[in-house]
């Protein structure tokens, strides 16, 4: 993976890479997706992808509020800030 | 049940747990096991109701013990900093179904355990808290990512401990430590208040140096949860694999092992002939796909997992920005440390369009290999039995193992992941002062017999304390003596 590559992936994961990053990811990452190409050894004509480990089925439930659950002003608590009961981003132009 | 020989912890948060907690701070300064310590805060129960199936308060085998818990699992009115500075200053606002099951069991959460950053890691040095210390020799590490959890246990300042595995990382640290580690079959332990990671991965997973312990926790917390889409119930003790153990699977080919880690993999098969098991050898024509297949499948999950992580709702984030974009990745930027930039970047790149189907469609179908090639294997053994890491634990930094060499060292532990199946990391000795734990994998539901297994070995190979470490902290506490 070239510098280009790791600048246009960190664009689309919205992060920045600073120049010192970039040559350490740039070494790891190559050597990683070098490492991968053992997978291009296993024979996976015909198989199906595994998506889930244990697929169950969809499982449904009333969507109620749970009399134990009414946490809400306990997550709102948590917001870096708050004007009356909605979350404030800071200043942006 | 071995539970029965640990009663010093049951009645001491009742009696001592000012007490305690002091001693924890003091026994930790060395270890730096734990993020968060407090035996009070949670000792009233209120807020979560109990599950139905629940037992009565005071009654049964944990009654009253202390819990530790791994940072990235939600634990009310605790932090849950996954270890990461976007986190730092988050406080959970509700339990984990396990640890509400493990409460609702009599079990009391007394503090939140170091790991690496989201759990991404295989030395809890990727922590914004810095490592935890191995309590063997504090120059090596703990292992990862649940490090703190498996430290705590080993060095006798809690009984059991909760940790999180998506690729290894309760086995192994429970393996440099010497203790118990299990991977239950994956949806058994529900997820609901575990902070997503890789999610077709990974488990909650429990340490303990007491088997007992481990059995009956495993029994409370697991379970289907309406709250966890992917959890499944236990089937009915007939419908589950048979307890008892006859034909072992040892893993063989070239595994590339340390000397001491071969020794205790020699020792291991000797042990199981001795019970009178029959030992063949099999080897695994995937094996070197694995690795290769864990790292594709997990950083993809993650980076889509983390997209959550913007500094919005809760988190850090800077205090001001050009544009809302430019808000989101500079909260990234400044919140994700080195390794979580890595795995994200390397997911967001095998997902792209033109990458995805040589590396994580690839992957998927690899996995699917992987998953026929073990159920040939429980087709015609009872057990698989391997080893968990191919060295004891190494000294900080990356002066054993690289940064590279740790991830392909994941080769053994990820299997269990990539096939939902169980795994249990059992301690195999003490080798020129440090622990080895070598791992039985048996097919879906199969955990007792994991335990049976390894009530086998423990005839021959109890668990040892590390020698700075051999009085537990409750019997301490209990004698009024010092450390």
């Amino acid at each position: 993976m070239d510098r280009s590559e790791i600048d246009l992936t960190a664009e689309l994961a919205l992060l920045e890479i600073t120049d010192d990053e970039r040559d350490r990811l740039e070494r790891e990452i190559t050597e990683l997706l070098e490492h991968f190409s053992a997978m291009n050894e296993v024979d996976i004509a015909g198989l199906e992808p595994t998506t889930h480990a244990l697929q169950e089925g969809n499982r449904l439930r009333q969507d109620v509020l749970r009399p134990d659950a009414s946490i809400a002003d306990e997550i709102l608590e948590q917001a870096p800030d708050l004007e009356d009961r909605f979350i404030a981003i800071p200043n942006v132009l | 049940m071995s539970a029965s020989k640990t009663t010093g912890w049951h009645h001491l948060l009742e009696t001592s747990a000012d007490d305690y907690a002091e001693a924890l701070r003091a026994r930790d300064a060395a270890i730096n096991g734990f993020l968060e310590i407090d035996t009070d805060r949670r000792r009233t129960p209120g807020g979560v109701s109990p599950p139905d199936d629940a037992p009565p308060d005071g009654a049964g085998p944990l009654a009253g013990l202390p819990l530790a818990v791994k940072d990235n699992i939600a634990v009310r009115a605790f932090q849950l900093s996954c270890a990461s500075r976007i986190l730092a200053n988050h406080v959970a606002p509700y339990d984990a179904t396990v640890v509400a099951r493990l409460v609702a069991a009599g079990m009391v959460p007394v503090g939140k355990t170091n790991l690496d950053e989201f759990g991404m890691g295989s030395a809890t040095e990727h922590s914004i808290a810095g490592p935890t210390n191995n309590p063997w020799d504090t120059d090596r590490v703990a292992g990862g990512s649940s490090g703190g959890s498996a430290a705590a246990v080993a060095s006798g300042m809690v009984p059991l401990a909760l940790g999180t595995d998506t690729g290894g990382s309760v086995r192994q640290p429970a393996a440099f430590c010497g203790i118990y580690g299990l991977k239950p079959t994956y949806g058994t332990l529900s997820r609901y208040g575990l902070v997503a990671y890789a999610s077709s991965l990974e488990v909650a997973g429990l340490l303990s140096r007491e088997l007992g312990m481990v059995r009956a926790a495993y029994e409370a917390a697991s379970g289907v949860d309406s709250m966890d889409q992917t959890s499944v119930g236990l089937p009915d003790a007939q419908a589950r694999p048979a307890a008892a153990v006859q034909r072992v699977a040892f893993l063989g080919g070239e595994l590339g092992l340390d000397e001491r880690t071969a020794q205790a993999y020699r020792r291991m098969r000797e042990v199981a002939v001795g019970a009178g098991l029959t030992v063949e050898e099999v080897e695994l024509a995937t094996a070197d796909a694995m690795m290769p297949a864990y790292y594709t499948i997990a950083a993809a999950e993650a980076s889509a997992n983390l997209a959550r992580f913007n500094g919005v709702r809760y988190g850090e984030r800077p205090i001001f920005a050009e544009n809302p974009e430019a808000l989101v990745r500079h909260a990234r930027t400044e919140g994700f440390g080195a390794e979580v930039k890595l795995r994200v970047l390397l997911g967001t790149y095998v997902l792209r369009s033109g990458f995805q189907e040589q590396y994580y469609q690839r992957a998927q179908r690899v996995r699917t290999a992987i998953r026929r090639e073990l159920a040939s294997v429980f087709a015609n053994h009872d057990l698989l039995i391997l080893p968990v890491y191919p060295t004891v634990a190494f000294r900080h930094g990356e002066t054993d193992l690289t940064a590279f060499q740790q991830k392909l060292a994941d080769r053994f532990t990820t299997l269990a992941n990539l096939t939902a199946l169980p795994a249990l990391s059992v301690p195999a000795g003490v080798y020129d002062g440090l622990p080895v734990g070598i791992q039985a994998m048996g097919p879906a539901f199969s955990e007792e017999r994991l335990m049976r297994f390894a009530e086998l070995v423990a005839a021959e190979l109890p668990p040892e304390r590390p020698p700075a470490y051999g009085v537990p902290l409750c019997d301490e506490i209990g004698s009024g003596g010092g450390a």
